[in-house]
This record gives C-alpha cells, sequence and structure tokens, in this order.
C-alpha cells in the first residue's frame, strides 16, 4: 500500500516585485519521509517555507498540506501542520508554559490535553525549570527549544521547520534530530530546511536543492550522487550544483 | 598571517567611533522618505523658532525683572537675577542627568554593540567617551535650546562682558559631561540589582507618568489666584538654590562674576566649577569603565529573591483564558487572555495605557470641582432646568466615553500591530480571520467599557449625570454602544496600517492611522450621540415621557453604532489573512 503524500508543492511561484524569489517549485514529501531542503543563503528556502505554512501568499501554483490546499482551506492545512521558523520570535511577555497552553488554545486541543502535552514538552526540552519565566529572559537555544516544543503541541502530521538546529548546543541538536526521526517513524510527514549537510546527509530520506528560486535537483543521496560527476558527499555535490567558485576566491584572500 | 591590524590610540579611537555614530544618522537620513526628510527640515526650522522665542521672552523677562518699578515692588527680584545662571545650570545638569541615564541604559546594555565594540582592538575608555558623548550630545543638544536663549538673553539684558558668552558653553558642556559619567554609574548600580530590560521598561512608564501628570496638573492650576505672597516665596525657593557648598552654584555665580566684570570671583568659581566637573567626570568615567568590564552589573541578586512568587503566579495559568474559555471559542478565549497578559506585563505598554486613566481622573475632578446641579428647578423655567439636566448627563457620558474612547485608541488600533514578530504563531495557527477579529475586539472592548462603566458609576455616584433613575442605565447603554462603534472603526484602522516589525511598542503605529483613527472615530462619536440625543430632546418637545426618548434614542443611536463595530470589520475580514506579508 502506498503511503500518502502529505506535502505537495506544484509549480510554486512567488515574486515580490520584478524580483522572483521563487521558480516553479513542485516536490512531495511522503507520510514517514524527512525531506531535507538545501540552498545557499538567498535562495529561496524561507519563502518556500513561509507558502507552505500559510504565512505567504503564492504568486502561482499550489500548495497542499495533508491533502488540504493552504489557500483554499487554509484552517484544515494549518491545523495538520507544526512550524517552527528560522528566527524564534516569541512574546516576550509570556512564558514558556503559557505559550504552550496558547498553541494547545488555537489548535483546539481539550484544556487538560493541552496541559497534559506541555508539562511533556517542557520536560523532554529540559525546560520545566524556566517554564514559568517569561521569553525576555530566555536564550536564543531555549527559544528555540520552545518553539519546536510549540509545534509538536498539537502532534502534527506534517512538520516543517526552518533552520531548526542553529544556536542550539549538541544535545539538544540531537534531541531535535532524535524526535524528527521518531516523529517520522510514527507517519508524518517533515520538510526540514538546514545549512548542516551532514545533519541533512544523515537524517534525511530525501533532498532537495535550491538555487537562484529554482529546484535544482531532488532525490535520494543516490539519486544526487547519480546527478554529480562522481562527487560522494552531499557537501561536494551541493557546491557542484550551486557553484562553488566563490570558495576558491574566498581561500585566496584568506592565504 | 598579515601584521596590518594596528591597535589605535585613544583619540583616534573616539573619533572613529564618533564618526560611525555619524554615519548610521547620516545613513537614517539618507535612506529616509521624501516625508522624513521635509520633516526634518520643518523640525529645523521649528527648532530655530522656538530658539528664537526663548530669547525674545528670556530677554523681555528679564529686562523686566530689572526694572527700577519692579525691584521697589518686589526686594527680592535683585538676588532672582543672580540666580537665575545657577537654576538653569542646576536644571541643565538634573535633566542631563536623568535623561543620559535612559539613554546609556540603552547604549551600554540594549543596543547590543558594546561586545563588538569592546572586543575590537580600541581602548575601553574611547568606547565609554564615545558611548557618553552619544548619550550626551542629543540631551545637551534639547537642553541647550532652553538654557543657552536664556542665558544668553540674561547676559543681554545685564549687559555683561563678551568673555560671559563662551564660558556659557563651556560651562554646560562641562557639567553635562559630568552629569552623564555620573549617570553611567548609576545605570550601573540600577543594572545590577534589576535586569537592565526591566529598567527600561519602569522608565518608560515613570517617564510617560510624569509627563502626562505635568501636562496635566496645568488644569488644576488654572484659575487658581496668585498672590503676592506666592509669589515672593517662590522667589525665596530658588534663591535658596544658590548655596555657597553647591558646584552648580559656583558655576552660576563664575558665570554672572565673569558677566559683571568681577574678575576675582569669576575667574575663582568659574575654575572650581569646572575643576569639580572634571574631576567628577574621570572619576565617574574610570568607575563605570571597570565595573562595566569586570562585569559587576551582571550579577543581579534582589531580583530573584521575587521570581520564585512571580512564577508561582504564573504558573496557575492566564486566569482569564480559563474564565474566557467557557463562554468564548478557546482560540477567541486564548488570544484574548493572551493580549492582556502581554499588556499587563510589559510597563512600556502599561504607560500607554495609563495615560487615558489619568486624563479620566483629571477631568472628572475637573466636573465635581465645577459646581452641583440644581435639581429643584432653581429659578429658572422648567424647561431650562430639564435641558440643562440632560446636557450633565451628557457631559458624564462624554466624559465616561473619552475614557474609554482613549483606551480603546491604544488597545483597538494597535491590537494587531501589538503582535510584533510574533505574529507568524497566530497566521500559521488554524484561526480563521473572524476568529481573530472577534478576539481583537474583544480585547479592546471590555477593558474600555470596564474603565467606562466606573466611571459612569461615579458620575451617577457624584451627582454629575442626569439624576433620573433610569439615567445610570441609559449612560452605561450609550456608552457601551458607541464604544462598540469605536472599537470596529479603530480595528479598521488597526489591520490597513498594521505593522509587526517594530522594536519599541511605541513604533506601533504610524501617526496617520493614529490621527486618521481619532479623528474619524471622534466624528462617529459626535454623530452617534447625537442621534442618541435627538429622539430624547424631540419626544420630551412633543410631550413624550423621558423613557420613551431614551428608548427611542437607544434605537436610533444604537443602530448606527452597530453598524460602525460591524461595517468596518466586514470590509478588512479579507485582507487579515494577508497580514505581515508586505
Amino acid at each position: 500500500m502506498q503511503t500518502p503524500t502529505l506535502i505537495e508543492l506544484e509549480h510554486l511561484v512567488k515574486r515580490f516585485g520584478d524580483k522572483v524569489a521563487v521558480d516553479d517549485v513542485s516536490l512531495e514529501v511522503r507520510a514517514g519521509e524527512i525531506l531535507g531542503f538545501l540552498g545557499p543563503n538567498g535562495a529561496g528556502k524561507t519563502t518556500t517555507i513561509r507558502m507552505l505554512v500559510g504565512l505567504l501568499q503564492p504568486t502561482s501554483g499550489t500548495v497542499r498540506v495533508a491533502g488540504h490546499d493552504v489557500q483554499a482551506q487554509p484552517l484544515k492545512a494549518k491545523a495538520a501542520c507544526g512550524y517552527v521558523p528560522d528566527e524564534p520570535n516569541l512574546y516576550a511577555k509570556l512564558t514558556g508554559r503559557e505559550l504552550l497552553r496558547l498553541v494547545g488554545d488555537l489548535y483546539g486541543l481539550e484544556r487538560a490535553q493541552a496541559e497534559r502535552r506541555a508539562e511533556e514538552l517542557l520536560r523532554l526540552f529540559d525546560l520545566s525549570a524556566a517554564a514559568d519565566d517569561t521569553f525576555d529572559s530566555y536564550s536564543h537555544g531555549m527559544r528555540q527549544k520552545t518553539a519546536l516544543a510549540a509545534a509538536l503541541v498539537h502532534d502534527p502530521r506534517v512538520l516543517v521547520l526552518d533552520e531548526p538546529t542553529v544556536g542550539l548546543d549538541p544535545k539538544s541538536a540531537r534531541l531535535i534530530k532524535d524526535i524528527l526521526r521518531q516523529m517520522a517513524e510514527r507517519g508524518a510527514a517533515v520538510f526540514l530546511s538546514t545549512h548542516i549537510l551532514e545533519i541533512a546527509e544523515h537524517m534525511c530520506d530525501r533532498i532537495g536543492i535550491i538555487d537562484h528560486g529554482r529546484l535544482i535537483a531532488a532525490g535520494t543521496m543516490d539519486e544526487l550522487r547519480a546527478l554529480g560527476e562522481g562527487e560522494r558527499s552531499l557537501e561536494d555535490i551541493f557546491l557542484a550544483l550551486t557553484g562553488g567558485a566563490e570558495y576558491a576566491e574566498i581561500a585566496q584572500v584568506l592565504r | 598571517m598579515s601584521e596590518a591590524a594596528v591597535t589605535l590610540g585613544f583619540w583616534p579611537a573616539v573619533a572613529r567611533l564618533l564618526r560611525l555614530q555619524a554615519l548610521i544618522l547620516f545613513n537614517g537620513l539618507r535612506r529616509a522618505s521624501w516625508r522624513g526628510r521635509l520633516g526634518a527640515v520643518a523640525l529645523a526650522f521649528l527648532t530655530l523658532l522656538i530658539v528664537a522665542f526663548v530669547f525674545a521672552m528670556g530677554l523681555a523677562l528679564l529686562s523686566f525683572l530689572r526694572s527700577p518699578q519692579l525691584a521697589a515692588a518686589l526686594p527680592g527680584a535683585s538676588e532672582l537675577l543672580a540666580s537665575v545662571p545657577v537654576l538653569v545650570m542646576g536644571g541643565s545638569f538634573l535633566v542631563i542627568l536623568i535623561t543620559s541615564f535612559g539613554v546609556l541604559l540603552q547604549a551600554l546594555y540594549l543596543s547590543g554593540d558594546m561586545d563588538f565594540l569592546l572586543s575590537a582592538p580600541i581602548p575601553v575608555r574611547a568606547v565609554f567617551v564615545s558611548k557618553l558623548l552619544q548619550a550626551i550630545l542629543p540631551n545637551l543638544g534639547l537642553v541647550s535650546l532652553g538654557a543657552l536663549p536664556l542665558l544668553f538673553g540674561l547676559g543681554v539684558s545685564g549687559g555683561y562682558s563678551g568673555l560671559y558668552y563662551p564660558l556659557v558653553i563651556v560651562m554646560l558642556a562641562a557639567l553635562a559631561l559630568a552629569a552623564a559619567a555620573m549617570a553611567s554609574l548609576l545605570v550601573m548600580a540600577a543594572v545590577r540589582v534589576f535586569p537592565a530590560r526591566h529598567v527600561a521598561e519602569v522608565l518608560g512608564f515613570a517617564g510617560a507618568l510624569v509627563s502626562i501628570v505635568c501636562s496635566q496638573s496645568g488644569q488644576f492650576a488654572r484659575g487658581a489666584g496668585v498672590n503676592r505672597q506666592q509669589v515672593a516665596g517662590l522667589l525665596r525657593l530658588v534663591t535658596s538654590l544658590d548655596v555657597s557648598w553647591s558646584p552648580l552654584a559656583w558655576a552660576g555665580r563664575g558665570l554672572v562674576g565673569i558677566g559683571e566684570g568681577r574678575w576675582l570671583a569669576g575667574v575663582g568659581f568659574s575654575l572650581l566649577a569646572l575643576g569639580t566637573a572634571g574631576l567628577a567626570f574621570g572619576l565617574a568615567l574610570v568607575g563605570a569603565e571597570r565595573l562595566y568590564y569586570s562585569g559587576w552589573a551582571a550579577m543581579q541578586g534582589a531580583a530573584r529573591r521575587k521570581k520564585a512568587a512571580r512564577a508561582a503566579r504564573r504558573r496557575a495559568g492566564l486566569p482569564l483564558a480559563a474564565a474566557g474559555g467557557r463562554l468564548l471559542p478557546p482560540a477567541v478565549g486564548a488570544i484574548v487572555a493572551k493580549d492582556w497578559a502581554v499588556l499587563r506585563r510589559d510597563l512600556r505598554n502599561l504607560s500607554q495605557l495609563v495615560t487615558p486613566l489619568v486624563l479620566g481622573i483629571v477631568y472628572t475632578l475637573m466636573l465635581v470641582r465645577a459646581g452641583a446641579i440644581p435639581t429643584d428647578g432653581g429659578h429658572g423655567p422648567a424647561w431650562a432646568t430639564q435641558a440643562l439636566q440632560g446636557a450633565m448627563g451628557y457631559a458624564g457620558i462624554g466624559i465616561s466615553l473619552f475614557v474609554g474612547w482613549t483606551l480603546l485608541a491604544r488597545l483597538a488600533a494597535m491590537g494587531f500591530s501589538q503582535e510584533g514578530k510574533s505574529y507568524w504563531l497566530l497566521k500559521a495557527a488554524p484561526v480563521s480571520a473572524g476568529q481573530l477579529l472577534a478576539a481583537k475586539f474583544l480585547a479592546a472592548y471590555l477593558p474600555s467599557l470596564a474603565v467606562s462603566a466606573v466611571f459612569v458609576a461615579i458620575m451617577a455616584l457624584v451627582g454629575r449625570g442626569d439624576p433620573a433613575p433610569t439615567a445610570a442605565w441609559f449612560s452605561f447603554a450609550v456608552v457601551a454602544l458607541c464604544l462598540a462603534a469605536a472599537d470596529g472603526i479603530y480595528l479598521w484602522f488597526g489591520v490597513t496600517g498594521a505593522r509587526f516589525d517594530w522594536q519599541d511598542p511605541r513604533q506601533m503605529v504610524s501617526g496617520a492611522t493614529g490621527c486618521l483613527g481619532a479623528l474619524v472615530t471622534g466624528l462617529a462619536l459626535g454623530l452617534a450621540l447625537a442621534l442618541f440625543a435627538m429622539p430624547q430632546i424631540g419626544l420630551t418637545l412633543l410631550g413624550w415621557p423621558a423613557l420613551a426618548g431614551e428608548l427611542a434614542g437607544l434605537v436610533v443611536g444604537g443602530a448606527f453604532c452597530l453598524a460602525c463595530a460591524v461595517v468596518p470589520l466586514r470590509l478588512v475580514r479579507e485582507r487579515v489573512p494577508r497580514l505581515g506579508e508586505g
């Protein structure tokens, strides 16, 4: 039996004035799959993700999450989705516990269920001691972990993460990797944007590479290797596909 | 590795840091819109006008104080004149000390560039001096707008020597440096006890409170007679500041001595004042930079004790969320509770919210002081008394409504903008535009209604309203409906003018949105009150009972208010899902 497709991007385009940020991107992520979304700075990763979670209206194309069109049925699509942004901007004057309860209410969880889930996640992310402190006293890593906890409160079928490991200590980064793997094993689709190629190579079932708004490669590691000219590591493949000339130039300047 | 990096000396480092600040300022101006640039030119022109006005007024006043007639009528006038420089110098010192505190708190702890600057190969002292100058220059500029014309006016009116004028500038600058250095020490002390961000919030709240109280205190003073004894008392108070042990008094006495050609006293006092200012600046600067560098202020102690109690309160959750959850959809109740919690906990927001309360209290007291309404008909015809009672009833409604309306201006117009960069959380959640609008409507409406209801009750209790038994209920209904109308209109402006990229809550709403919102809601409320009142007046003139007039007013005015509450929200409903995509 074929696993259902939980994320579908079809000919997705986003223009900001004359600039084309995302240019005809089509992708699918099935249940139980982790997709690593890679690209140089300014390639269109975050714009794609923001359209995927309903934060940005596409210029054209469609996004479906758990079978629901994000534009036509936004509430159903959003209810199925958990999102961790690249910048964990959270209400400075709310506490960690209050934020998780708020998210529980926003996603329609029963009060008791939301409370129980919040406590579990606070414990899991080692945030219990700071749970009643407001976010303005949190470190970047603590905010990042709270944002991830908030994305997991309603146990989403689709998890979208934009650079989730930035600013995290190795223990927390490992915890996030374990959670993502467990989510996928339980049948969730994970869409993960990252600059850490090691994470993408070892964690993701498939990888999509975007450059100048266009999806230039997508597939498993083996499929990507077949695209290149004998490169073995994801780093080499990535640099070969996105153009590594500037790196030689940097080395020249630093020499 | 290259050996190109060299360590800068003290003055070159200060010069480069100041040039960096100038560059940031210049870039800001260069990238400003045409409207912003025109505003800057208008501000510069206005500043020159203010300087000219203060100079002319100061000159006229000081010449008047030197007139022989006044000296005969008011024996303390000559002492007052001699005390003017002391007063101006002392005032300038205090103003710079207080304002530098806030600026230095921002510059040293909240701007985020100190780590970068302290890790650069430049002297720590250069960083501190540049930060102090950064804190002083705008404040000194503002203080000089008032102080310099006044002191120059004193010089012109007294025919002072030419040396007086440059010395005024040197003395002001020296005192400003000393004040700023002392302010940096105070910042260190405050931040040792409380977190810097919290100190900034308290400072913002205190500043707003002081400014609103000062601006409104004139309302009480208006009309109060000032007699000769009071003037003499004021003069004694001013001259008492000129005490021989105060360095601020030395500065003033030195200026007057130099101005009047009493060279020995003038030079002596001036050197004493400048030396003391230099010593205070040096000691405070050295102390502050050492304390900062050793991380002295980063170890908060006292704040920890209160933390546990606060945490216990917060653990109980947002109580209104639970209460609201039973009456409202969970998402709506949760957003309302979240908004109230965030508003309550951020003192910078609270400083904006306290304004309507202060205004309401001031105007209520003024109305109470104005005298009682004659309920027995007095000596006039019955219809005139009835009309007066009706008018007073609407005065009570007006004040209650004004308080709620001012509160709404903050809560509704900024309802969406206050989400700031956290708006992604609501936007990514399965919350419909209707639910979001309902939550924002209620988050603004309920507190405004509660405050207005308190004022309606106060008006009824102190007898400022219409004395008819149904009047309080009628007043409450009118206020409730009018506030709903204002809420709907303000939310329309709040959605269309929403901005989420602010750093400080004061940047939430653009001036145009705020002004237009106040104008449109003000017009709508005026029309609504007319619609409430007209059926009452008409039916009263036709001989109908008052209750019939009130009911008719409620139907006509209420229909208009409900339309104002609902129609703007319907109009912006389609816009809400696209907010934050600009």
